[in-house]
C-alpha cells in the first residue's frame, strides 16, 4: 500500500513546499491533495508503528478549524494514523447538541466516517459532561487511561488536579510497564506563552509523578500555539494548543524553554512510535511542516543528551 | 495465720509503693484524639456537601441512565432535567448554608496562607486577573453558564482545601468562591471575600 502511494504522488505534480523524503528518503507529494498544498511526510510508516494525532483546543466551527480539518484528512491518506488526542477546550461558547455538531462533528465527520477514534481530555471551557459524548471516548471519566502497542495513555483533567485524581495516577502509573508512557492534558507546565504561561502549581504536584514513574512525554494545550519544549528533567513536552484558535506572536522571543515554536497559523502533530523512537511532524493549516525530528525514549535508554 | 497476714501485708506494701500509671484517654485507646476546632469545622462542612451529595443522587437515580457514548441530545436533555429537579428539591437553599460563616472563615484561612509569600505572588495574580474576569451571576441553586470558561483551580490549594466529593467541585468567580455540581452545573453555595 506504501509503495501504491509513493508512486502515484511521485508522478503528482509538485506545488509550493516542493517534494520532501521521509525517513526512508522515499520522496512523497500530493496523494490525493485536492486544493492546498502537497502531503510531504517525514514520518518512516514502519509496520506495526503507533500512530496517533495531537491536537488542542479545536472546538471553534470555523473556517480556520475547518481548514486544518481537511489538511488532517489529507494526510491521513498518506498517514493512517489510528486515533487522536484531543488536549481539552474541545468546545467553545455552548454545550447544546447544536455545538457539539458544529464544532466537532461536522467538521472531522470525514475522520469520524473511516472510524477514527478521537480521545479527549477536557480543557477550561468543558463541561465535565463530555465525558459521556461517545466520540470522546472517555468512558465517562475525566481522567482516564489506554494502552496501543507499547505505549500507554493517560488523559488527565488539569482543570481540577485534587488528590483523588493524583492518587488514581499515582496508581496506574506504579503498575505500568509500558515503554512509553504518555500523559496528556490542558494546561502546559511549561510554555513560553506570554498570556498564560508555565502552570507552576500544576507542575509542581504532576512533575514529580512524571519522574519518578519514567513518564516520557507530555502533550498539552490551552496556548494557542504550537511549542516543543527543550526537555525538562529527561521529559519532552510538547503543545499543540492551535487547533481552532491562535494567539499570533504570543511566544516569547528568547524563551530559554522553547527548542521549537510555531505561533503564525493553526497546526497540529503527527506522532509515529516505533519501539524506542518517537518520531513528530508538525503540520499547519497551510500544509507546511513547522517542525518535525526523532524524539529517542529516554527513561529506557539513559540518554546522554544534555538539556 | 501468721504466713497468711504476712503475705497480706506483703501484698499490701507492694500495692502501696507500686506508683499506679496515670492512664489517659488518648493511651488506652491509641486512636481517638482530641479534634481541634479546625478539624470539628472541617468535619461538619464536609458533612453538608455530602448531604448535598445524598440529595442530587437519590434525584439522578430516578431518572434515565446516561450512557457512557452519549449523543450530544442526551447529554443536553440529561442535564436539563437534571438541573430541574435539584432546583425544585432546593428551592429553599440559601448562600451560606453549606458555607457557614465557621467554614468560610477556616476556608479563607487556608486559601490566604496558601497564595502568601513570594513565590505564590504569581499564582495569586493569575486567581485574581483570571476570577474578576468571569462573567457568571453568582446565585446559588442557579446554573454556572455553560458559555463561561472555568478558571482552573490551583492544584496546591486543592490539596489544602476540604476535600469534596466527586460530584462536586470548587470555581473561582471574581473574589467569591463556589460550590458547583459538575453534572447540573448548579451553584450549590458560594462563600464571599475568598480571595486575599
Amino acid at each position: 500500500m506504501k509503495r501504491i502511494i509513493a508512486s502515484f504522488v511521485a508522478a503528482a505534480a509538485l506545488t509550493l513546499c516542493g517534494p520532501a523524503a521521509n525517513a526512508s528518503g522515499q520522496k512523497v507529494a500530493a496523494a490525493g491533495a485536492g486544493v492546498g498544498s502537497p502531503v510531504s511526510l517525514t514520518l518512516p510508516l514502519k509496520d506495526g508503528s503507533v500512530r496517533f494525532m495531537v491536537v488542542g483546543d479545536t472546538g471553534t466551527g470555523g473556517r480556520a478549524q475547518n481548514q486544518l480539518a481537511g489538511v488532517m484528512t489529507r494526510y491521513r491518506q498518506a498517514f493512517p494514523f489510528e486515533f487522536a488526542l484531543l488536549l481539552g477546550d474541545n468546545l467553545y461558547g455552548g454545550e447544546k447538541a447544536a455545538d457539539y455538531k458544529t464544532k466537532f462533528e461536522d467538521v472531522y465527520r470525514p475522520l469520524l466516517d473511516q472510524k477514527m477514534k478521537f480521545y479527549a481530555s477536557l480543557g477550561n471551557h468543558d463541561e465535565s459532561n463530555q465525558r459521556f459524548y461517545e466520540h470522546f471516548n472517555m468512558n465517562g471519566e475525566e481522567y482516564y487511561q489506554f494502552r496501543k502497542g507499547g505505549v500507554s495513555f493517560y488523559a488527565l483533567n488539569s482543570n481540577y488536579m485534587d488528590k483523588r485524581q493524583l492518587k488514581w495516577f499515582e496508581g496506574k502509573l506504579e503498575g505500568d510497564t509500558a515503554d512509553w508512557k504518555v500523559v496528556f492534558f490542558h494546561h502546559p507546565p511549561y510554555s513560553s506563552g506570554g498570556k498564560h504561561g508555565s502552570e507552576v502549581s500544576l507542575r509542581e504536584v504532576v512533575e514529580p509523578l512524571f519522574l519518578r514513574y519514567g513518564v516520557g512525554v507530555v502533550f498539552a494545550g490551552h496556548e494557542h500555539f504550537y511549542e516543543r519544549i527543550k526537555p525538562q528533567k529527561g521529559i519532552y513536552y510538547f503543545i499543540s494548543g492551535a487547533g481552532g484558535k491562535l494567539r499570533e506572536g504570543d511566544v516569547k522571543r528568547g524563551s530559554p524553554l522553547t527548542e521549537k515554536a510555531f505561533d503564525r497559523d493553526l497546526s497540529f502533530i503527527l506522532i509515529e512510535v516505533v519501539k524506542d523512537e518517537m518520531h513528530f511532524q508538525v503540520i499547519s493549516r497551510t500544509g507546511q511542516t513547522v517542525d518535525s525530528g526523532v524524539l529517542v525514549n529516554r527513561r529506557k535508554n539513559a540518554s546522554t543528551d544534555s538539556e | 495465720m501468721r504466713k497468711t497476714s504476712g503475705l497480706f501485708a506483703a501484698i499490701a506494701c507492694c500495692l502501696t509503693l507500686t506508683p499506679t500509671p496515670t492512664v489517659t484517654f488518648a493511651q488506652t485507646r491509641g486512636t481517638r484524639v482530641a479534634l481541634s476546632a479546625a478539624d470539628k469545622e472541617t468535619a461538619a462542612f464536609e458533612k453538608r456537601v455530602k448531604e448535598y451529595v445524598g440529595l442530587r443522587e437519590g434525584l439522578e437515580d430516578e431518572m434515565p441512565k446516561l450512557p457512557k457514548d452519549a449523543t450530544p441530545e442526551q447529554i443536553e436533555a440529561h442535564k436539563a432535567a437534571f438541573q430541574e429537579r435539584v432546583r425544585a428539591a432546593r428551592s429553599g437553599a440559601k448562600q451560606g448554608d453549606v458555607f457557614t460563616p465557621e467554614a468560610a472563615r477556616l476556608v479563607r484561612a487556608v486559601i490566604k496562607d496558601e497564595f502568601k509569600g513570594r513565590e505564590r505572588q504569581e499564582l495569586r495574580k493569575e486567581v485574581l486577573v483570571e476570577a474578576e474576569n468571569k462573567a457568571v451571576p453568582v446565585r446559588v441553586n442557579y446554573p454556572y453558564p455553560e458559555t463561561q470558561e472555568l478558571l482552573e483551580m490551583p492544584p496546591t490549594l486543592l490539596l489544602r482545601l476540604p476535600q469534596l466529593p466527586k460530584q462536586v467541585k470548587y470555581r473561582f468567580v471574581r473574589g467569591n468562591l463556589l460550590l458547583v455540581d459538575r453534572e447540573n452545573g448548579l451553584i450549590i453555595d458560594y462563600m464571599t471575600d475568598a480571595l486575599p
